[in-house]
């Protein structure tokens, strides 16, 4: 445990002297500010009364409606161009533990290689988490207090954001360990990020390809990486209280995660540095 | 408990190309025991396998071939490691740490607990000899030498029984290397062993009892350092040898050097030297001295290397 904390710990500070936790932390403060002054909603007997951006009066709907909508587009900022910049950042904080010079002081402890890899990793998904927890979190406590309105589904689209990170980070992982590179890792993780809504429609493309082969590879890449597309639609799902048609994308894509972070410690174990 | 800090079998290394068929072979078939509580130094010029050897011993280099113990366990378990402390020689220590933040972090991967690493942190640092100031300082502002000082300490950390260190006093100066010199003597009496890989010949020769020298991935040499370095020949010192007598003297001798009136005279063997006595004594010549001379460890291992070269 004590090495566990220690890893944790040490990504953590790493992760502030790089100013990545410092610099998600400001990004968050200054939308969780410009929730609390600028968006005024002012709530009369239950009924929307005005809503204000800026001073300037917008058209009043629903207040469930607009309260979940603008949910809505926070959750799939946080979980595109949040997590594009998460990936970003946590690239270089795993290559880092592979620098010649460093990693053999850390393989010279006590430690098994696949501790050090998972107190990396753990330390790494926590330091996102961390942010992710506080915009969330704090921005549904502030709709909460303006509204009334605490619906859980802002809240699990949070973890949600944290899970699709967590299996992005495992092919960081996995990148790290085949090729010491972060800007290989961004180059891979991103690809599987632009290609995943590509593949998300799946059954347009079957129409579109002529050969039998080619839809086969669509339908093995569809089942085999991570559905980032089709998680994003669960996540608007949950917020905006609507069924949710299927779990496979979720499921499939911590499956994929597993694998890949399994394959990254079996690969680091091998490795002699 | 195992009465050898260190014991490798065969122990072998062949690097492979990802792509290619092209094969190095870094460490051929090394059998070496190091006896707990000796000083022991490794040798060899660049690129002969010394790193590689060290690294399987801590298991960062998986061997192709044989295998290796330390303290009677396969260096394969994570356990086996607990007892060593190592200071690697091309460090990169984290420079957003602060030295008290460095030993803090390696030695609670050590497991080391929060209250004996909180006591055992500031003596360290004060035994390396880095003052208050370097403690909370980054690693980033650190000298070369303060970094050897804190890459120590970090090794220190776990009271180890095995000490590895790759160069421990690169980039020290000379009063800093007296100092870390000092630090390990007393670990020497305190009965830790000590396994030194340096460049630095006369630090081995001065430091360690055993040597190994290591070229082109072989054990080539290895033994007790006066063994290796004893008995090379015998010296004759005397003065206002005449002129005749210096030309009979010299025609026998390996070597010879005149200054200052004073004759210094090399003999192979001893009875050469005793010969030459008798003759400076029969001329009525004083003895100024008489002595068995050694070789220096570098003699040796220029001897070894070229040898081998050859």
């Amino acid at each position: 445990m004590t090495a566990t904390l220690a890893l944790i710990r040490d990504t953590f500070r790493e992760a502030f002297a790089r100013r990545i936790f410092w610099g998600f932390f400001g990004c968050c403060t200054a939308l969780l500010v410009f929730l609390v002054f600028i968006l005024r909603i002012d709530v009369v007997e239950g009924a929307l009364a005005t809503v204000s951006i800026f001073g300037n009066r917008l058209p009043t709907t629903n207040v469930q409606n607009l309260v979940q909508q603008t949910q809505s587009v926070i959750a799939m900022v946080l979980y595109f161009a949040g997590m594009a910049l998460s990936v970003f950042a946590s690239a270089g904080l795993v290559a880092a533990m592979f620098e010649q010079g460093r990693i053999e002081l850390l393989l010279s402890k006590p430690v098994s290689r696949a501790h050090l890899l998972l107190g990396r990793y753990a330390g790494n998904v926590l330091v996102v988490s961390a942010n992710i927890f506080y915009l969330v979190a704090g921005s549904w406590a502030i709709f909460g207090m303006k509204t009334g309105i605490w619906g859980a589904g802002y809240l699990v689209s949070g973890l949600c954001t944290i899970f699709v990170f967590s299996v992005l980070l495992a092919v960081i992982v996995l990148v790290g360990v085949l090729w010491d590179s972060a800007a290989v890792a961004i180059m891979v993780t991103f690809a599987i990020m632009i290609l995943t809504p590509i593949l998300a429609q799946k059954a347009t493309l079957e129409r579109l390809l002529s050969s039998e082969w080619s839809r086969d590879i669509v339908r093995v890449l569809y089942y085999a990486l991570p559905k980032i597309s089709d998680i994003s639609v669960i996540i608007r799902h949950l917020i905006l209280n609507q069924p949710i048609q299927s779990w496979m994308p979720v499921w499939s894509t911590g499956l994929f995660g597993a694998a890949v972070l399994a394959l990254g410690v079996w690969k680091f174990q091998r490795r002699s540095f | 408990m195992s009465e050898y800090a260190i014991e490798t079998e065969g122990l072998t290394k062949v690097f492979r190309g990802a792509w290619s068929k092209r094969e190095l072979l870094a460490v051929d078939n090394i059998s070496l025991r190091v006896p707990a509580g000796t000083t022991y130094g490794l040798l060899g010029p660049n690129g002969a396998g010394k790193t590689t050897f060290v690294k399987m011993l801590l298991s960062c280099t998986h061997p192709t071939g044989g295998h290796a113990r330390v303290f009677g366990r396969d260096t394969q378990d994570a356990d086996s490691r607990r007892p060593i402390g190592y200071l690697p020689e091309n460090h990169r220590f984290p420079t957003y740490m602060t030295g008290w933040g460095m030993l803090d972090f390696y030695s609670a991967l050590s497991g080391i607990d929060t209250a004996v690493r909180r006591k055992r942190i500031p003596e360290m640092l004060e035994l390396v000899g880095l003052d208050d100031r370097a403690h909370h300082l980054r690693l980033g502002k650190y000298s070369k030498g303060m970094l050897q000082r804190v890459g120590l300490a970090q090794a220190l950390m776990h009271e180890p029984r095995l000490l590895i260190l790759d160069e421990p006093s690169d980039g020290v100066d000379p009063v800093g290397r007296k100092q870390i010199r000092d630090v390990l003597q007393n670990l020497e009496q305190k009965g830790v062993t000590i396994f030194l890989n340096s460049h630095l010949l006369a630090e081995v020769e001065l430091f360690c009892h055993e040597v190994a020298i290591i070229q082109r991935g072989k054990l080539a040499l290895s033994g007790t350092v006066d063994d290796l370095t004893h008995g090379s020949g015998y010296r004759v010192e005397s003065v206002n040898v005449p002129e005749r007598l210096q030309t009979e003297l010299r025609a026998a001798s390996r070597a010879a050097t005149s200054a200052n009136g004073t004759l210094q005279l090399l003999y192979a063997t001893r009875e050469d030297a005793n010969r030459a006595v008798d003759l400076l004594r029969a001329g009525h010549c004083e003895i100024e001295a008489l002595a068995r001379t050694k070789s220096t460890l570098e003699e040796v291992f220029m001897k070894t290397v070229e040898g081998d070269k050859a």
